[in-house]
């Protein structure tokens, strides 16, 4: 007869086993980040963007202040009236010069100016192989229309990719997909570099005012305090105006203002942290200041300065931008997000895409960072597994 | 006892600052005194609140003590500074009331246990260090396997015998337990103060052993002292203090042990505690226990009573006595 209630077999060993296989922090960390698509693709478009912004400029037969003055203002994609000879095409541009185009969209000349018919509101430029030929750009109405020898309008249009410059070129005539490239590398080193000074001087700042505790943190804080009340942007700038301009000044604007804010974070974390028994034990173990520091105190914070300085990553983006967009950043010819934002603001009417494109960058930018900042909160920490 | 007692406490006192209150202070731990002599235990019992554990902090000084004298092997150690101290904390371990709480969860165990060896720089070699961890592993019956593992990964009972594994591997001399049971379900209570009891065997240990409940200290302790608001009111031999407890304080708390066998019921008709621990910001005059005391007299109102032998290593804090 079976007995109902025996015991179950278990030998010693096999009672205290643990199922689950052991992972390091790392690997654990990773398996969770990876489980959620918005962190993942954060991550991605981090990745992507920083292969264009390193390895970018290098593929680029352009560099980011080369110009052409003759095919400035030409958009990603255009409309070109079909020319008279087989094969070409004519894109007038904002400023009312006329280039010629093949039909693969390569850009190829602008036409030569022939005579300027200023009483018939009209100007003739000469084309064909050896400029043999002649077409009129009609200006009497709103919006040019061209004309060819017989004065009889060049009705038929195509929408053509621009095949030379594939996002098109500025105001100046310069490729805005290398200069892009050049202004992510600035704001991607901006935030990295602005982001680890200021993880390690808020982290080590905040964490041993905390540990300290009474008149040492009093003291502390309220230099954060000083620091914090005078406005960022203000302070960034006067900092900016004193050091020499470029890149350099901009970090180190940067890095000697937003660590307040994680100083304040890590701080807060500790002075919770340090009543938890666990502290306690390693005190009564004999673990120096250094070590319960280090190995206890800011680990056990990790997660919220991870998220602290993701969150401090789009910002100081967005303050390079901005102050290279009133134009204390950097210097041009150089290219910045912001910079290029600026300098698209003149023709924004007639050329959009200038805006636009430098705009997206930054947008993509600070939602990579965001995704990638929520995801590693919530997969760094490992109450969250059960 | 001859020789001088492993650890000694004289008028312990601790006190802390009330914000916004004035100078008026916390009595937390106010004049306590006992022994604890090589290879012994004293059970340390009172309901929440009484000063227990802010009596072992102030000992191993996670608190700076206000006054009294806290000695170690002879040697005073009240007013060492903390690097002085850290030769001494060697002979001195602690073990925490919440295994969730007093390990670091970003810690593997094998970090856990080897702190104190790093701290101390104990471990000769990597390997010497290993080598001791993983035995202290097997020592508190865990395997080689958890050493890799973190701390969320196992049960309360495992956690425990990690926090053991810890506050024994520099082979301490006194290890104060502050209610290392008191989180765990009964089943694994008796495995972990069997535990205990063995390796004081084995090892020679001396225990400060704080619990809120007296049947378990029974077992474990040699002696057993009671506290109530931050005052030590009984102290004795362990058998003596179940078999004729003095103190009404601890009269009630026995009366307070639930009995399995209804029937059996002898001190049920002793009355239980009732009434709220008053504040120990400003503890009653006199005796502290009268207001909830149901022998109180004018007397315990306006004298506070000593803590006086009455024969046989008893001593207790009561006029009526």
């Amino acid at each position: 007869m079976s007995q109902p209630w025996a015991r179950a077999a278990a030998a010693g060993a096999d009672r205290e086993r643990i199922a689950a296989t052991p992972h390091s922090f790392g690997v654990d960390v990773w398996l969770r980040f990876a489980k959620k698509p918005t962190a993942l693709a954060g991550l991605i478009a981090v990745l992507l963007l920083l292969a264009c912004a390193l390895i970018g400029p290098s593929l680029s037969p352009y560099s980011y202040d080369k110009q052409t003055l003759s095919l400035a203002g030409v958009p990603p994609v255009f409309t070109a009236v079909v020319a008279p000879e087989a094969g070409r095409y004519f894109y007038i541009t904002p400023n009312q010069k006329i280039i010629e185009v093949d039909d693969q969209g390569r850009l190829l000349r602008q036409l030569p100016m022939a005579q300027d018919l200023f009483m018939e509101k009209r100007v003739s430029y000469r084309c064909g192989p050896q400029d043999e030929g002649l077409v009129y750009l009609d200006y009497s109405a709103a919006k040019p229309a061209l004309l060819d020898e017989a004065g009889n309008p060049l009705a038929a249009t195509r929408v053509l990719w621009n095949r030379t410059y594939l996002l098109g070129t500025d105001h100046l005539g310069r490729d805005i997909l290398t200069r892009l490239m050049y202004g992510a590398q600035i704001s991607l080193m901006v935030a990295f570099i602005a982001a680890a000074v200021n993880m390690v001087i808020g982290t080590l700042y905040g964490g041993i005012a905390g540990y300290l505790g009474g008149r040492v943190d009093a003291i502390m804080m309220r230099v954060v305090d000083i620091i914090s009340t005078i406005p960022l942007t203000l302070y960034v700038i006067l900092i900016k105006v004193c050091l020499a301009g470029g890149l350099v000044g901009i970090i180190v604007a940067l890095s000697s203002v937003y660590w307040v804010d994680m100083a304040r974070v890590v701080r807060g974390q500790v002075l919770s942290l340090k009543q938890q028994e666990f502290v306690l034990a390693a005190r009564t173990i004999g673990s120096g200041t250094r070590r319960i520091l280090l190995t206890h105190l800011i680990p056990n914070a990790m997660g919220s300065i991870l998220v602290t300085a993701t969150m401090l990553i789009p910002s100081a983006i967005f303050m390079e931008a901005f102050m290279s967009f009133i134009g204390i950043g950097i210097a041009p010819p150089m290219a910045s997000l912001g910079t290029m934002c600026n300098d698209a603001t003149e023709a924004l009417r007639s050329s959009p895409y200038q805006l636009f494109l430098p705009a997206l960058i930054i947008c993509l930018i600070m939602f990579a960072f965001n995704f990638v900042g929520d995801g590693l909160r919530d997969s760094l920490d490992p109450q969250l597994k059960r | 006892m001859s020789e001088t007692p492993l650890l000694q406490i004289e008028n312990l006192t601790q006190h802390f600052p009330v914000r916004g209150r004035g100078h008026k202070v916390v009595h937390a731990v106010d004049g306590v005194s006992f022994a604890i002599g090589r290879g012994r235990t004293l059970g340390l019992v009172g309901e929440s609140g009484c000063g227990k554990s802010t009596c072992a902090r102030s000992i191993i000084r996670i608190y700076e003590p206000t006054s009294g004298h806290v000695r170690l092997d002879g040697q005073d150690i009240t007013r060492l500074s903390q690097k002085q101290l850290l030769p001494l904390r060697r002979k001195m371990q602690m073990i925490f009331q919440d295994p969730y709480a007093s390990l670091n969860g970003r810690m593997t165990v094998r970090a856990l246990i080897g702190e104190p060896l790093r701290a101390h720089g104990a471990a000769e070699s990597r390997r010497d260090e290993e080598d001791r961890i993983l035995r202290m592993l097997e020592k508190v019956g865990l395997t080689r396997e958890h050493a890799g593992r973190y701390p969320h990964e196992f049960s309360g009972g495992q956690r425990q015998r990690v926090g053991i594994a810890r506050a024994l591997i520099l082979r301490p001399e006194l290890v104060i337990c502050d209610e290392p049971i008191s989180a765990l379900d009964v089943s694994i209570q008796a495995q972990i103060v069997n535990m205990l009891r063995d390796f004081q065997q084995e090892l020679g240990l001396s225990y400060l052993f704080i619990a809120h409940d007296l049947s378990m200290v029974r077992y474990i302790s040699d002696e057993v002292g009671v506290m109530y608001m931050g005052q030590l009111v009984e102290h004795s031999p362990a058998e003596d203090i179940y078999a004729h407890p003095l103190h009404p304080y601890t009269q009630g708390l026995l009366a307070s042990i639930p009995v399995p066998d209804p029937s059996l019921a002898r001190l049920q008709d002793e009355e239980g505690l009732s009434g709220d621990l008053p504040s120990p910001i400003d503890p009653p005059p006199g005796c502290r226990f009268h207001t909830r005391c149901p022998h109180a007299t004018g007397c315990c109102r306006e004298e506070a009573p000593a803590l006086r032998n009455v024969g046989g290593g008893h001593a207790v804090a009561c006029h009526l006595v």
